[in-house]
């Protein structure tokens, strides 16, 4: 099986990469993308976030068949070393993580929010932004997507 | 036993060892030039630091990085006793010497009233406790990060270290340049002469190595110029861009994958096992049985290709389990029991006293002042991080590598070599960034588990990642707890005695029996936690009795953030609120009138007071109706926080819509991060008041993954103001402090809106 990974054609091996397998699983140990992270297997936290299309999509849950022909993008081709993404330079200047381990989740959320808003409302943002931070990152985090929204 | 002979004959936590302390002698944890390991170009100059050719300062780093900045701060206080930029410092694997142990939290670790600690109290008792534990734990040398510990431990040693590295490095120079080194002057890590002269650190090491320091004076506080400061976070890009690694985003070659499936009863086994359906599947290698590894439950590991087809594997395992042979643990009873037990102590005078004054009058004294008595409970509780429990672990040529995300790395080694049968110095623990840890990864148990299930792989590195089921079903909990409290009230309406007994399993010793086994006592020595947060109040209440009955309910325990203060806080802050409102007296006010003595504590509740608009402490901030205030102050880790929360009750459902936090926490290194931690704390507290409860029934968990146990979302998320009282006190404890006081202030303005008195968590109305 063969998937678009970052703007890459990624081929997966064979003998592992089975139709019903999870997003998930496939980027982080077959491709070994490791930006995504797994947090509850059952879509209730976000952790594992990417973009299917542009959509926010929640990898643990999201088979490999179902993304077949379709564009697939990580934590990784967010933004570049030179060129943040405007979430990303907000994280910094709002000083968002802390541990850190939800955050791009967090951050794939968020840059599929402002895609579609580009000046969401607080309410837009509460619906959109249901993934857990257990470190309580929240406030911060709305703080930086109206900062990256206004700088855009 | 009284007191007093606890610590004399126990102290607490490292009590086994103070027999043998004189013997051994006292070790600066300075270290010396050949403490840490150097490669071509670098030059140790003591045991935390080196100079690399290029300039740059390399800091043995012995605290996890989890959330609570530490990594941050710990530099800060090296960049500013060197003068070099903070992106000048990085952050090295420290060895295995005994100079990386954490002494403080072994010191806080003595259950000692306020009055007796503190060096501006300077009780004999309690400072010969401190002297004596202090040396102990240097001995121990146990690398630990958790009670709040990190910068207090690392305030006088960092500092001291950077300094006399420092005034090496100025030596050499002053020798090089026949200049005296008072006429030297460093900036960015470059020192110059008036003269001329001027050299980088790394020009200046080797010969530095060989200068002695002569005296070595730390900078005062006037020379601050980045302690202080609210520096950026150094691992924000990491955290920001996916490139942060964590437990399970190391990759070895050729990685295997280990899933897990416990027996579903806590305490449990497993009996026989059928394995054919699942290595009939695609990707499943092989079945490895596991006992039961520092305190973990048995269970069943199944290595695959991926996660993926290790799961799968472990799903398709029939396999009988068994229930402990003392049957299943059920919560409900065990809440109840305790209740039972906390209720006889009070009647009886029972319970192991913490804190004791003057006389608590006797029960049931008709006719006599107002008293108050009430019963509080609480839940066991899961950490649930959101890094699931995990360790990667290859054991081949009689070595074993670990990666893993831990707060005890020593204490990890010692488990994994033990496992795979290899003498320590065959184990190389590598810690990952933790993501989460709030006490879970003060345990080892998945170390044991990683390093068994390595043995099998015949050399191949192996991933040992939990399910989050796994996760909350096999956690060491936040210990279930009930307390009886009673006061009795005098003229002035201010409680002239108060006597608290609660009722719990102790934490302190389970974690030494299945993470340091050698240190285990015959008996349990009085745990601290236990009562942390009850009978060390500060408030001036001229008789008390504070007691605790340790219990052992079977329930797997555990170091839960902020430990006993979480639930002994809610506890006593409610209890007076109730005892303001039975008195008919503000709440802020009520505090402050028992608060003459506590300066400190007074500057903190007022600071909170006024900044909420709380009425009669500057501008009155009106609530928009419905809505309701609450207050709470509490102690913990060395530093003082109150919180003030505004709530209101929304289809029957609490919502708190801000918190206005004030904290004292002595000297503040970062301002900013102290903030974080307020913040983080608020919400962590708030998702396990409105929400946390582990079940337990047949000794299954009834909780399995976010579903069942709630968090509180960013749509749920309060406004949260941090403000901070100025002090020139040594550092006090951040990552904790904010959790204690939440939830009581919840419950104080519930009562308010509804009349209603809650006692029990989760809060609901």
């Amino acid at each position: 099986m063969e998937i678009v990974v970052n703007g890459a054609l990624r081929a997966l091996p064979d003998e592992l990469a089975e139709p019903q397998m999870p997003l998930l699983w496939a980027l982080r140990d077959l491709l070994g993308l490791t930006g995504t992270k797994f947090g509850c297997g059952v879509a209730a936290c976000g952790a594992c976030t990417v973009h299917v299309d542009g959509q926010a999509v929640r990898a643990c849950v999201t088979p490999l068949a179902s993304v077949r022909g379709k564009r697939v993008v990580t934590i990784e081709a967010l933004g570049s070393p030179g060129r943040p993404h405007p979430l990303q330079q907000a994280w910094a200047e709002h000083q968002v993580p802390q541990c850190g381990y939800c955050q791009s989740g967090m951050l794939m959320a968020a840059a599929a929010l402002l895609a579609t808003r580009p000046s969401p409302s607080d309410a837009e943002i509460d619906a959109a932004i249901t993934n857990i931070c257990r470190c309580g990152t929240y406030p911060r985090i709305r703080a930086a997507i109206r900062a990256a929204a206004a700088a855009r | 036993m009284k007191r007093r002979t606890l610590l004399l004959s126990g102290l607490g936590v490292a009590g086994a060892l103070v027999v043998g302390w004189g013997v051994m002698p006292p070790r600066p944890r300075l270290g010396g030039v050949d403490t840490l390991p150097v490669v071509e170009g670098e030059v140790g100059l003591n045991g935390w630091i080196k100079i690399a050719a290029d300039g740059s300062v390399l800091l043995a780093m012995t605290q996890s990085e989890m959330g609570q900045g530490v990594h941050t701060a710990l530099a800060m206080l090296v960049a500013e006793e060197l003068d070099v930029p903070l992106a000048r410092v990085r952050l090295i694997a420290p060895g295995r010497d005994r100079i990386y142990g954490n002494v403080a939290m072994f010191v806080s670790s003595l259950p000692l009233h306020p009055a007796e600690s503190g060096p501006e109290h300077g009780g004999y008792l309690g400072r010969s406790g401190q002297w004596v534990v202090a040396k102990v734990a240097r001995e121990l040398g146990i690398s630990v990060t958790g009670g709040s510990s990190s910068v207090v431990d690392a305030w006088e040693v960092l500092r001291f270290a950077a300094a006399t590295a420092r005034a090496q490095l100025l030596g050499a120079a002053s020798l090089a340049w026949k200049q005296p080194a008072s006429e030297l002057t460093v900036s960015d890590g470059v020192v110059s002469h008036p003269s001329g002269p001027r050299a980088h650190y790394g020009e200046l090491a080797r010969t530095a190595a060989a200068t002695p320091s002569g005296t070595v004076r730390l900078k005062p506080p006037s020379e601050w110029k980045l302690i202080g400061n609210a520096a950026p976070r150094t691992d924000v890009v990491a955290k920001s861009d996916g490139t942060a690694l964590f437990g399970m985003d190391v990759r070895p070659p050729g990685l295997l994958f280990a899933a897990i499936r416990h027996c579903p009863m806590l305490g449990g086994s497993a009996g026989t096992v059928d394995v054919v359906a699942a290595m009939k599947l695609p990707g499943v290698e092989r079945v490895v049985r596991l006992g039961p590894y520092a305190g973990s439950t048995a269970a069943l590991a199944v290595v695959g290709r991926s996660n993926w087809h290790a799961r799968r594997g472990a799903e398709a395992l029939v396999v009988e389990w068994r229930q402990r042979p003392a049957g299943g643990l059920d919560s409900k009873a065990i809440l109840a029991a305790l209740e039972q037990r906390a209720r006889d102590a009070d009647a009886n005078d029972g319970g192991f006293v913490f804190y004791s004054r003057g006389k608590v009058p006797p029960r049931g004294d008709a006719g006599g002042p107002r008293s108050v008595t009430q019963v509080y409970r609480a839940p066991y509780l899961a950490h649930a991080a959101m890094e699931p429990i995990n360790c990667t672990a290859r054991v081949a040529d009689g070595k074993v590598e670990v990666w893993v995300p831990t707060q005890v790395p020593g204490l990890a080694r010692a488990l994994a070599a033990e496992v795979a049968g290899v003498p320590l110095d065959a184990v190389t623990v590598h810690v990952t960034y933790l993501g989460g840890g709030f006490g879970r990864r003060l345990d080892v148990d998945f170390v044991g588990q990683a390093v068994r299930i390595a043995v099998e792989c015949g050399g191949r590195p192996v991933q040992l990642i939990w399910s989050r089921e796994e996760d909350m079903g096999h956690d060491f909990y936040r210990p279930a707890a009930a307390a009886v409290l009673r006061a009795t009230l005098g003229e002035d309406g201010l409680p002239s005695a108060l006597q608290i007994t609660s009722a719990g399993d102790a934490i302190t010793p389970r974690w030494i029996e299945r993470g340091i086994p050698g240190l285990a006592g015959p008996v349990d020595t009085p745990d601290k936690t236990t009562s942390e947060g009850l009978f060390d109040q500060v408030y001036a209440i001229p008789h008390q009795r504070i007691a605790h009955v340790a219990t052992r309910n079977g329930v797997p325990v555990g170091y839960w953030r902020s430990v006993g203060h979480s639930h002994n806080a809610f506890f006593s802050e409610s209890f007076l609120d109730e005892l303001a409102h039975e008195a008919k007296q503000d709440p802020v006010g009520y505090r402050l009138a028992l608060l003459k003595d506590a300066p400190r504590h007074r500057a903190v509740l007022l600071l909170a007071a006024q900044k909420a608009g709380w009425p009669g402490h500057g501008p009155v901030r009106p609530l928009p109706a419905g809505r309701a205030r609450g207050v709470a102050l509490h102690e913990s880790f060395g530093s003082i926080v109150a919180q003030v929360v505004e709530a209101s009750i929304e289809a029957g459902v609490p919502r708190v819509h801000r918190v206005v936090c004030a904290a004292d926490v002595g000297t503040v290194v970062n301002p900013g991060i102290v903030a974080q931690q307020l913040e983080s704390a608020v919400i962590f507290a708030l998702s396990a008041a409105l929400h946390g409860r582990i079940d337990i029934e047949a000794g299954v968990v009834r909780q399995t993954n976010f579903p069942s146990y709630p968090m509180v979302r960013l749509a749920d998320a309060p406004r949260i103001e941090s403000h901070l009282v100025a002090s020139s006190h040594p550092p006090g404890g951040v990552g904790e402090i904010g959790t204690p006081p939440l939830a009581p202030a919840l419950a104080n303005a519930l009562f308010v809106l509804t009349g209603r008195r809650l006692r029990e968590l989760p809060l609901t109305v």
